[in-house]
């Protein structure tokens, strides 16, 4: 029965200790006037205790063995008498004048250990009171002293605020294992502090002791580490701990503060009873409980206090819960055996390996200090608590608690207000008016949906913010039933709305309301609007049901998913759930699994496992914009789903680390997501320890999501990250057209495309060949590979250069082959094992089998080193030699009409001339213009192309009257942006300028003709990559399709090429893809 | 317009406001609307809850038809003009502050006071850092001298306080030093 008995322990009030005798029959208290009394267990509250009245001081410990007991006094004495008995046997020890402070017997009852005033400990032999040893270490007096439970290991608090476990094997040589310090607090003898408890107390796994830190919580030390482990905190649980104590198996542990006795379960860390008549409110009189301690043989917590009464509360543990002694434990041996492998059966179901012969050779070892893990694991969920099994069985386990299912963006109630919803609709805030509620209902977009508010007598606690309607959910109450109620937005007050009420038994565990956002505003009527219905709505319920109902309210469809399902969310076109498949894992990974449920078609989309890592939880779930859905749990990373719209594709990426962020940096605070809107990740920022939002409504921060990749510090692992997260962003939004190509599409790349290039050129700045090289294989326009042909030959990078060419041609067939075959990207994608492209190999090869013969490719690539020409130094010459060595022309480009590309180019330097009539007066210096004219004749060399004839049927090409300057342009984007410049004659920058090549003019002027001649020295100067190029091109040109005169080709040495630097880009709209028109 | 002699050397404060409403400033808009083009730029798109960035003029608009919450500035905090109260009082120099801070404040604190945080408070952080500054721009007049007057950090409404009697002293100034210069300069000047 549950029963509290109050003796009055004492006459002067105070410091008050207490010990149970091994048996359990007794209970010594020692007391301020230096008595210890003895009280009978059985007894109640009328017994005339023994008095033992030895001590001239305070008793400020007393510790019991199985023949005797000992008590340990302010006036430096340690006593020892008779067990149960008031017949003092001698002294143990005395101190040098200064108090005891703690006597602790170890477990065997063959030694204790004296803590006092002094620095040092002494262990001394209770058989044999002189011998004694000395452990000495502590700076400042010792507080407690404590034996682990294999009797070999002493834990001793000291006022210094250290805790220092020594190694005490008896009959041995004592060492220090360790010292722990920061959780103590530094306490002098004088101050209160200094009588609260700060013993490390054992569990009786001996892996892990207890101890009350300065914070005021309770945290578990581990053997093994002698780090932290865990930490027992709660709400109720405040102030200052003055006591502490495990019960005998180890299941509870109780604490005393100001604010009464609790008692907590070890295993998931919760505090389970309080006794009820100190359920005080806070600031009631209690007096502080000085010494707190569990009976060793029955259900009973005794404490004193300071007002020197004692306080026995008998099943303090609630029947239906695991018993605080061992369970099992019988005066007869014979049965322990065997019920020693039940308990071991017991203990395997939560995988705590313990060898049977182990858990006997404890039982008759020691056996009052014996212990058995309970077995509630199966009752409770075990939390992570890493336990071992006496010497050996070193399996931890840690298990994460199962986390109870959340709707996002919800807070709990505070001051009768909370949030039901909170997205990047609007908001629906609740305040509590005790009979009702009072539901409001915001948007943030006003113009869309109306604001509005109600009273909700149902006191819905879950609801979901939909686009066309919210959603509520009350529980089931008394004989009212779970409900469940919809009001779109089209239709407040009226016929709309519906609800349904769900059968006894069965309760809401997860809702959300979906649709498609509305396509015009939802505040007035409007007759078609209807047509778009009111969205979907889907219900979680009890028995693992989820259920799909219409906007309208048809019920349309039922799945049996038969596992807590633990949050769910919807938007446009599914509804995103996450479920747990079977209870957590042992590794402390809580298995949740998410599905994405198409709503017109009730299809799975995708189905897998949810990257939430060990020990961490999830706190919200939310579908972006773009209709990825995302994840953000407590260890602050948030992940979205990628290529979510590709069956079996799907993946989590890493999009935002927020533990990382800048802005966080010497600050306190934490992020609360609301939603993602493209690259920005709006959320509420909490300062300090808050959890959720409070009232008034905070404004929604934005904070810019950088998926965690290296070097985000340097300007290049900057851009690689926006390239790769845009990446991922324009595949969604390819993947939602459908093969069909909306503008945002090309923008984006050409965006993207912008970002590479300016990689590329840091890259070549820092000679990062491959790396740029690579880099180009990025890009998505093919006017960009020319952009990025000008930034090698900025560089002098002839070989890069060529190698982009290449890249360029084969994308420019690619693309053709991808449209014969009306191929969109995601089949391909999608294909089964598609062999990794090799872009050079097929169609290109014909062009490298002469670049090995000439020069290696590798060789191009490095970085400069003047060598001697080993040819003539004309270009001119060079571009007459080389078609001579060439071979026909490329299979390949026979095989697609697709070279419009390189017609249009063909004409390209003609036009280039004529714009460029009015920039004459270049004054780049003429050694580099000479260098990268040479590249630049190449290229142009390369473009003049016998199947440029063919460009009257090639289906890809635009409709270019042939000869037109204006007309001819090709596709590539430097022309677009020349063209309207050099119309203008506006010169902008010199730059520009620059990139026109000079005209006939301009080389019948004297200063070509200067710069002709300079030609051979500076090439021999400058740059070797460079002389393999003239022969490089070969292949690709036909000597009869050389039309241009041997002048022209000296204009194109003296053309310049445009720096480009990187802010001086000028970006012109996307070009239509070529490939497009393929089609007719 | 007839005005005062001493203020028609300076601008009124409400010419200054109006200056000072083509800052742009934040908003959170509470309807839906893309991209617009105005004379100064093209503004927008407003998608709720995003901010957008609008001229000062243009918030106001909003937040009287309350289609909008305007975010406050940085520097319109109480944290921020605390600390800022405090550097002025104990620093010789100006702080700095943004140009035309005066104005926007005020423009805020009439028109958008329900989306500043305790408004009272910020309305007497001002009104002490004003009283502060204009302490120590009236000690600054005091260095006047007739080349030049350098007070860094001074803001708009500050320096059109000072403004009729700054630029009348240097005048007079001027002149009196231009009597003590030597004829050719005197003349040079004079000629200017």
């Amino acid at each position: 029965m549950h029963r509290i008995t109050v003796n009055s322990a004492h006459a002067e009030s105070g410091y008050t200790c207490l010990a149970f005798s091994r048996d359990g029959s007794k209970i010594y208290t020692g007391g301020a006037e230096g008595y210890v009394r003895i009280w009978k267990t059985e007894l109640g509250d009328t017994q005339e205790p023994d008095v033992a009245a030895e001590g001239e001081e305070g008793i400020t410990s007393i510790a019991t063995s199985f023949e005797c007991w000992l008590s340990g006094s302010l006036d430096a004495c340690v006593r020892v008498y008779d067990a149960d008995k008031s017949t003092m046997r001698g002294l143990v020890t005395r101190t040098v004048a200064v108090p005891v402070r703690c006597v602790a017997v170890d477990p065997k009852g063959q030694r204790v250990a004296v803590a006092s005033d002094e620095l040092e400990i002494r262990i001394i032999d209770l058989n044999n009171t002189s011998d004694i040893q000395k452990l000495e270490g502590h700076r400042k007096g010792v507080r407690k002293v404590t034996w682990h439970p294999s009797g070999t290991i002493l834990t001793s608090s000291g006022c210094d605020g250290d805790i220092i476990a020594w190694d005490v094997p008896a009959g041995g040589e004592s060492k220090r294992i360790e010292t722990v310090t920061g959780f103590l607090p530094i306490a002098d003898p004088e101050s209160t502090e200094h009588m609260y408890d700060s013993s490390c107390v054992w569990h009786p796994s001996g892996n892990y002791f207890l101890v009350a830190t300065r914070t005021h919580e309770i945290v578990s030390i581990s053997r093994e580490t002698w780090q932290k482990s865990l930490t027992f905190s709660s709400d109720v649980v405040t102030g200052a701990i003055t006591a502490l104590a495990v019960s005998q198996n180890g299941t509870y542990l109780a604490s005393a503060t100001a604010a009464g006795i609790f008692i907590w379960s070890t295993m998931t860390r919760k505090v389970l009873f309080q006794p009820h008549y100190i359920r005080y409110t806070p600031g009631a009189n209690f007096s502080l409980a000085s010494h707190v301690a569990f009976s060793p043989t029955e259900n009973l917590l005794a404490w004193t206090d300071a007002d020197a009464t004692l306080t026995r509360w008998s099943e303090p543990i609630h029947p239906s819960f695991p018993d605080p002694i061992k369970s099992h434990l019988s005066s007869t041996t014979a049965p322990k055996p065997m019920r020693k492998n039940t308990d071991i059966l017991g203990l395997d179901d939560e995988s705590v390996q313990k060898a049977p012969q182990e858990g006997m050779d404890d039982n008759y070892g020691i056996d009052d200090d014996d212990w058995i893990i309970d077995d509630i694991g199966l009752l409770d969920n075990p939390d992570k608590e890493p336990r071992m099994d006496g010497i050996h069985a070193k399996e931890m386990v840690s298990v994460t608690k199962a986390q109870p299912a959340f709707q996002p963006a919800s807070t709990p109630m505070v001051n009768k207000k909370r949030y039901l919803a909170y997205n990047m609709i609007g908001v629906i805030e609740v305040t509590d008016q005790d009979t009702h509620n009072v539901v409001n209902v915001e948007f943030h977009d006003r113009s869309t949906r109306m604001s509005s508010h109600f009273q909700d007598v149902n006191k819905c606690d879950m609801a979901s913010l939909g686009e066309r309607g919210a959603l509520y959910a009350c529980p089931e109450e008394g004989d009212h039933p779970a409900q469940i109620m919809y009001k779109p937005y089209s239709a407040w007050g009226s016929s709309g709305e519906w609800d349904y009420s769900l059968p006894p038994g069965e309760n809401v565990v997860a809702l959300a309301a979906g649709g498609s956002s509305p396509s015009k505003t939802l505040r007035t009527k409007s007759p078609d609007g209807d047509i778009e219905g009111n969205g979907n709505v889907i219900v979680a319920t009890s028995p693992g049901y989820i259920r799909f109902f219409s906007g309208g309210g048809v019920q349309q469809y039922i799945w049996n998913l038969a596992v807590d399902v633990v949050s769910m969310v919807a938007q446009r076109e599914w509804v995103f759930i996450i479920h747990r498949d079977g209870g957590t894992s042992l590794d402390g990974c809580q298995n949740l699994s998410y599905s994405l449920i198409a709503f017109d078609t009730f299809n799975i989309l995708q189905t897998g496992r949810l990257p939430v890592p060990r020990g961490a939880t999830l706190k919200w779930i939310g579908i972006t914009e773009e209709g990825a859905p995302a994840i953000y749990d407590s260890n602050g990373l948030l992940s979205i789903l990628d290529r979510f719209r590709r069956p079996t594709q799907a993946r989590w990426v890493p999009l935002l680390e927020t533990t990382s962020l800048a802005r966080r940096q010497g600050k306190d605070e934490s992020y609360w997501p609301v939603g993602i809107s493209g690259a920005l990740l709006m959320c509420i920022i909490l300062k300090g320890r808050e959890e959720y939002p409070g009232f008034p409504r905070p404004l929604i921060q934005e904070i810019e999501v950088q998926m965690p990749i290296y070097s985000l510090n340097e300007p290049q692992g900057r851009i690689e990250e926006r390239v790769m997260r845009e990446k991922v962003y324009i595949n969604f939004l390819r993947d939602g057209l459908g093969g069909e190509l909306n503008e945002d599409v090309p923008r984006r790349e050409l965006n993207i495309d912008k970002e590479l290039i300016q990689l590329i050129q840091l890259t070549c700045k820092n000679e990062q060949l491959q790396k740029a090289l690579d880099l180009v294989t990025l890009l998505h326009n093919i006017s960009s590979f020319d952009l990025a042909m000008k930034v090698a030959e900025f560089y002098h990078l002839a070989g890069l250069k060529i190698k982009i060419q290449l890249m360029k041609q084969d994308r420019i067939q690619q693309e053709g082959f991808q449209d014969i075959y009306g191929e969109k990207e995601l089949l391909k994608e999608l294909a089964p094992v598609s062999a990794p492209r090799r872009p050079h190999l097929h169609s290109v090869k014909p062009h490298l089998e002469p670049f090995s013969s000439s020069t290696t490719v590798r060789k191009s690539l490095a970085p400069a080193i003047p060598i001697v020409p080993s040819f003539t130094s004309s270009d001119d010459v060079d571009i007459e030699h080389t078609p001579t060595e060439t071979t026909d022309p490329p299979v390949t480009w026979d095989a697609f009409p697709n070279d419009t590309l390189a017609t249009a180019e063909c004409v390209e330097p003609n036009k280039k001339r004529k714009d460029s009539d009015a920039f004459e007066n270049d004054n780049q210096s003429a050694s580099k213009k000479r260098i990268l004219s040479t590249t630049e004749t190449t290229s142009n060399v390369t473009l003049i192309n016998p199947f440029a004839k063919k460009n009257h049927n090639n289906p890809f090409s635009r409709p270019v009257p042939t000869k037109s300057t204006e007309a001819t342009r090709s596709n590539s984007f430097f022309e677009k942006i020349e063209e309207p410049r050099s119309k203008n004659g506006a010169r902008k920058t010199k730059q520009k300028t620059a990139t026109r090549q000079t005209t006939l003019f301009d080389l019948a002027s004297g200063s070509g003709a200067e710069k002709k001649s300079g030609v051979t020295t500076k090439i021999q100067n400058n740059v070797s990559g460079i002389l393999e190029s003239p022969v490089l091109p070969g292949p690709n040109m036909q000597p009869t399709n050389v039309t241009l005169p041997p002048v022209i080709d000296d204009q194109n040495l003296n053309s310049s090429i445009d720096c480009p630097a990187d802010d001086d880009i000028e970006w012109p709209e996307s070009p239509p893809r070529i490939s497009k028109k393929l089609e007719t | 317009m007839t005005l005062p002699q001493s203020l028609i050397s300076s601008m009124m404060p409400e010419e200054l406001e109006l200056i000072a409403m083509e800052q742009l400033i934040d908003i959170v808009p509470s309807f839906r609307a893309d991209k617009i083009r105005l004379i100064s730029g093209t503004f927008g798109p407003f998608r709720p809850p995003s901010k957008t960035k609008v001229p000062l003029w243009f918030a106001v608009n909003l937040k009287l038809k309350k289609k909008c919450r305007i975010v406050p500035p940085v520097w319109l905090s109480i944290e921020f003009l605390q600390e800022r109260l405090s550097q002025e009082t104990l620093s010789e120099e100006f702080t700095a502050f943004p140009f035309r801070f005066a104005e926007i404040s005020k423009v805020l604190l009439d028109v958008a006071s329900d989306d500043l945080h305790n408004p009272d408070r910020l309305r007497s952080l001002l009104k002490d850092l004003r009283e502060a500054r204009q302490a120590k721009s009236r000690e600054g007049l005091r260095k006047l001298n007739h080349e030049m007057l350098e007070i860094p950090n001074l803001c708009s409404m500050e320096l059109n306080e000072i403004r009729p009697f700054f630029a009348r002293a240097m005048d007079v100034m001027i002149r009196l030093q231009s009597d003590a210069l030597p004829e050719h300069l005197a003349k040079v000047i004079e000629d200017m």
